[in-house]
């Protein structure tokens, strides 16, 4: 048990059952982005009211915990990144030009108005130190593991 | 998931895969088209996309979005959460007004590639002079 290098000790804790909780866990999301797909491709009206959230991916490797976002059109200043305990909170709001609003619209497809995502965060992230870049619509968040956590790697030795 | 209102982009239905020479998915790029004065306006939605990866084709009343993305992954991180994939972009529109395709023009801001139309002249309203003889 102890040489099963797992992720942390929060979860490490949960024994054996860990791993089943895990594959639920991924079950569930499957399920959940199967179902919202076939609306995820619906036009959305662009009235503007109301609220969404952008799709993100989180990727982990052993010094660094990476948080991308495609926020295509909304101005790095209206964008705000903030970590409340362990989750990590993107806000902000895509502002309709004015040209949405006077002219007529022929097709509308992208979403306007305030946004909000949060991100649970992995433990053994180092809070303190986000980079946060916005290149060419694509928010990108590296978030470095603490010393403790990017070594917590055991070596099998050969004896 | 926090809300069922996560925005997901749609693959692309008629991405000419005979033309890639990478393989991936293809995504079908989002779009806003509006009608302003005497130009169409068509701003699509490419994140990821470089300025100069991107590809617009006019002819024949059909306009052709191509844009590349780069891999935005290395292939050896683990992914914690998978929303969205990365991949190119392609669109393609049948525009029935007739269009100035000598006048038009692009640009692309902050993952936004903007468009714009114009109408050709022979749609615009004109006076025409009567020559008295």
């Amino acid at each position: 048990m102890n040489l099963i290098p797992w992720r942390n000790k929060r979860e490490s804790e949960g024994g054996e059952l860990s791993p089943m909780v895990a594959l639920r866990n991924e079950v569930d999301r499957l399920f959940d982005s199967f179902v919202r797909e076939p609306f995820g491709s619906l036009e959305w009206p662009s009235w503007g009211g109301g609220q969404w959230s952008p799709a993100v991916d989180v990727t982990e490797n052993d010094k660094e915990v990476t948080v991308c976002a495609e926020l295509p059109g909304i101005e790095p200043k209206d964008i705000e990144v903030s970590v409340v305990g362990n989750q990590l909170i993107l806000s902000g709001e895509k502002k309709e030009s004015t040209e949405t609003k006077s002219k007529g619209v022929y097709q509308s497809e992208t979403r306007y108005g305030s946004f909000r995502r949060t991100i649970p965060l992995p433990d053994g992230v180092d809070t303190e130190k986000v980079d946060a870049r916005y290149t060419n619509g694509v928010l990108t968040l590296r978030l470095p593991k603490t010393p403790q956590a990017a070594s917590k790697r055991i070596e099998v030795k050969v004896t | 998931m926090d809300s069922e209102n996560t925005i997901t982009k749609p693959a692309a239905e008629e991405a000419a895969m005979a033309e890639r020479t990478r393989c991936g998915c293809c995504y079908r790029p989002n779009v806003d088209i509006l009608e302003q004065g005497d130009e169409l306006l068509v701003r699509a939605d490419v994140p990821g996309a470089k300025s100069d990866s991107i590809d617009i084709h006019f002819e024949d009343g059909t306009l052709e979005i191509r844009a590349e993305v780069p891999p935005r992954y290395e292939g050896r991180e683990e992914f914690l959460l998978r929303e969205y994939g990365v991949g190119d972009y392609y669109r393609t529109f049948q525009v029935s007004e007739a269009i100035d395709s000598g006048k038009i023009s692009a640009n692309y801001a902050d993952g936004v590639l903007t468009l714009h139309l114009p109408k050709a002249e022979a749609l615009k309203p004109r006076k025409i002079a009567v020559d008295a003889s």
